[in-house]
């Protein structure tokens, strides 16, 4: 099987001359960007099949490369490497259509997981979930907009939190997701004990999808790890 | 000239010498029918004594004014030397806690670079990922403390009792808990406590950093109190232990980003908890504040605001 193209964009060559031979170590062919102006560049020659892309860049920082690429329809998966806690740079990676982020520093081997789990959700020529405004699933709709949800007509009462955490979950249908990745994705940061915050927001989201834990039609408990989504997911 | 200055030369010029001419009619008027004044006071002297009273008066009410501008100055200065020092101290420890793992580091590479055996190189390369982490740790944490004096709070109803029945179970899960004495005391009568407005998430952090706190600094068989109560507007949460206290000198810096007295410096932990609990008490509307005798004990209270919703929901989105 030929090796997947990625593109890692990142100003910091202290970062790039050690990310991308780990990358490479990984069975990715691995090309390297500093800036956003190159990144939009090699994007159009090389073709990645998922980009690695650092947010705070000189020139164009990896916010304008994302709104780009999506305002032409280009829907290839990107990464966001984003700053712990700043709340405002991760509600806009997520609205702006990026499939994932990762805070710095992180540990490599999860940024690999991550690459895998978006390339197979990945559906060629299809646009990705996360880039959608309207998310589907079965009779449960979300306004990702509008930050609303329902369930066939009636609306559901969901506090902010609640709402990001099933956005979160239904843009990660089948991928199992630790507590702890949860709470840094709906939170921003882990903290002592904050697992039990995630339990307690799965538990309100569970009682607003009258969604029986054991037979689940959204969310399966991963008994010692997490959670899955496992309904199925349509996007427009 | 502007309506201020105009008001502002009125009272100060024009009213005086009205009042001082109306003044001196009347007192002519009350001099004629009088004989005792006369006996007393000369007419010609009353102008000047007017006079002499009138500048008195602007002179005081000139010297307090500039008394109390001194004063804000001052107090102002005081404020701005106090945050340049805290900032020096904040500084000071951050250096402190990076040198070591940094020292670590360093010398791990050159062991892993110079080393000819194995073993030894693995050994390097285990202890580099420790100290790599705990780098890591530090600056993520203090993200976190920047990140609480801006991100907006979800507020709801809170039920103090529930919120720390919660945060006592998830605490029952820290090392060495179970050989304290743990309490909870919430008051049922006249009436419950009445509920709070706050972010459930972050009171419940705060909380729980406190409790971590009582069972890391206290010892086996030692009791730890949680109570609420009820005083005015407010609710007070305290935790309360008889554990190893904290010298008179620290207490004041207890609060303060990365602290860590010098006889705890062998209790592992960032040095930032209890500068967190600040931060969510402040974002809260609330006061956090500490009393503690060395050798017997310390309580910790937080005062939080009782339930205006609408109020905190005002101060979030100013921010």
């Amino acid at each position: 099987m030929e090796s997947q193209k990625l593109l890692l964009v990142d100003d910091e060559t202290a970062i790039t001359d050690n990310l991308a031979p780990f990358l490479r170590r990984s069975g990715f062919e691995v090309e390297v960007a500093a800036d956003g102006e190159e990144a939009l560049d090699q994007i159009a020659s090389f073709r990645p099949d998922v980009v690695i892309l650092d947010v705070m860049m000189p020139r164009m920082d990896g916010r304008e490369v994302l709104r780009r690429l999506r305002g032409e329809g280009n829907w290839t998966p990107i990464i966001l490497l984003t700053q712990v806690g700043e709340a405002t740079e991760r509600a806009m990676a997520l609205e702006e259509g990026a499939d994932d982020y990762l805070n710095k520093p992180f540990d490599p081997h999860e940024l690999v997981a991550r690459i895998r789990a978006v390339l197979r959700r990945m559906r060629p020529g299809e646009r990705p979930l996360a880039t959608a405004v309207r998310l589907t699933c079965a009779e449960l709709q979300l306004d990702r907009q509008r930050r609303r949800a329902w369930i066939g007509e009636s609306e559901l009462t969901l506090t902010p939190k609640a709402f990001t955490l099933l956005e979160y979950l239904f843009t990660h249908p089948d991928e199992v997701l630790t507590r702890e990745r949860l709470l840094d994705a709906v939170w921003g940061w882990d903290y002592p004990a904050g697992t039990r915050a995630v339990d307690t927001r799965i538990a309100e989201l569970r009682r607003a999808l009258d969604d029986e834990p054991r037979e689940p039609h959204f969310i399966e408990t991963v008994p010692g790890v997490g959670y899955r989504f496992v309904g199925v997911v349509e996007g427009d | 000239m502007s309506r201020v200055k105009l008001l502002g030369f009125v009272i100060k010029v024009l009213l005086p010498i009205g009042l001082g001419i109306a003044g001196w009619i009347i007192l002519e008027r009350v001099y004629e029918e009088n004989l005792f004044l006369h006996s007393w006071i000369e007419i010609s002297t009353i102008p000047w004594v007017l006079g002499l009273l009138y500048s008195l008066g602007v002179i005081g009410s000139h010297c307090i004014r500039s008394w109390l501008k001194d004063r804000d100055e001052k107090l102002k200065t005081q404020i701005q030397v106090g945050m340049v020092e805290e900032r020096r101290r904040f500084l000071r420890r951050l250096d402190h806690e990076m040198k070591n793992p940094l020292m670590a580091i360093r010398a791990g590479l050159a062991n892993l670079a110079e080393s000819p055996k194995q073993e030894a190189r693995n050994d390097a390369l285990d202890s580099v990922s420790v100290q790599v982490l705990r780098l890591s740790n530090l600056i993520s944490d203090l993200r976190k403390l920047a990140d609480l004096e801006t991100r907006p709070l979800e507020c709801i109803p809170v039920d103090v009792a529930v919120l720390l029945e919660e945060t006592l179970a998830a605490a029952q899960d820290l090392p060495h808990a179970s050989q304290r004495q743990i309490t909870l005391t919430v008051p049922q009568a006249p009436w419950p406590l009445p509920h709070i407005s706050g972010d459930w998430d972050l009171l419940f952090l705060a909380i729980y950093n406190l409790l971590d706190n009582a069972v890391k600094f206290t010892e086996s068989g030692d009791t730890i109190e949680v109570r609420a109560f009820e005083d005015g507007a407010y609710v007070v949460i305290e935790v309360a232990e008889t554990g190893v206290g904290i010298p008179q000198e620290d207490v004041p810096h207890v609060w303060e980003e990365l602290y860590r007295g010098e006889c705890v410096r062998a209790v592992p932990g960032s040095g930032l908890g209890l500068a967190l609990v600040r931060a969510i008490v402040e974002r809260h509307s609330g006061q956090a504040s500490v009393r503690s005798r060395a050798g017997q004990g310390t309580v910790f209270s937080i005062r939080l605001p009782v339930g205006d919703v609408t109020g905190l929901q005002h101060k979030v989105s100013k921010l």
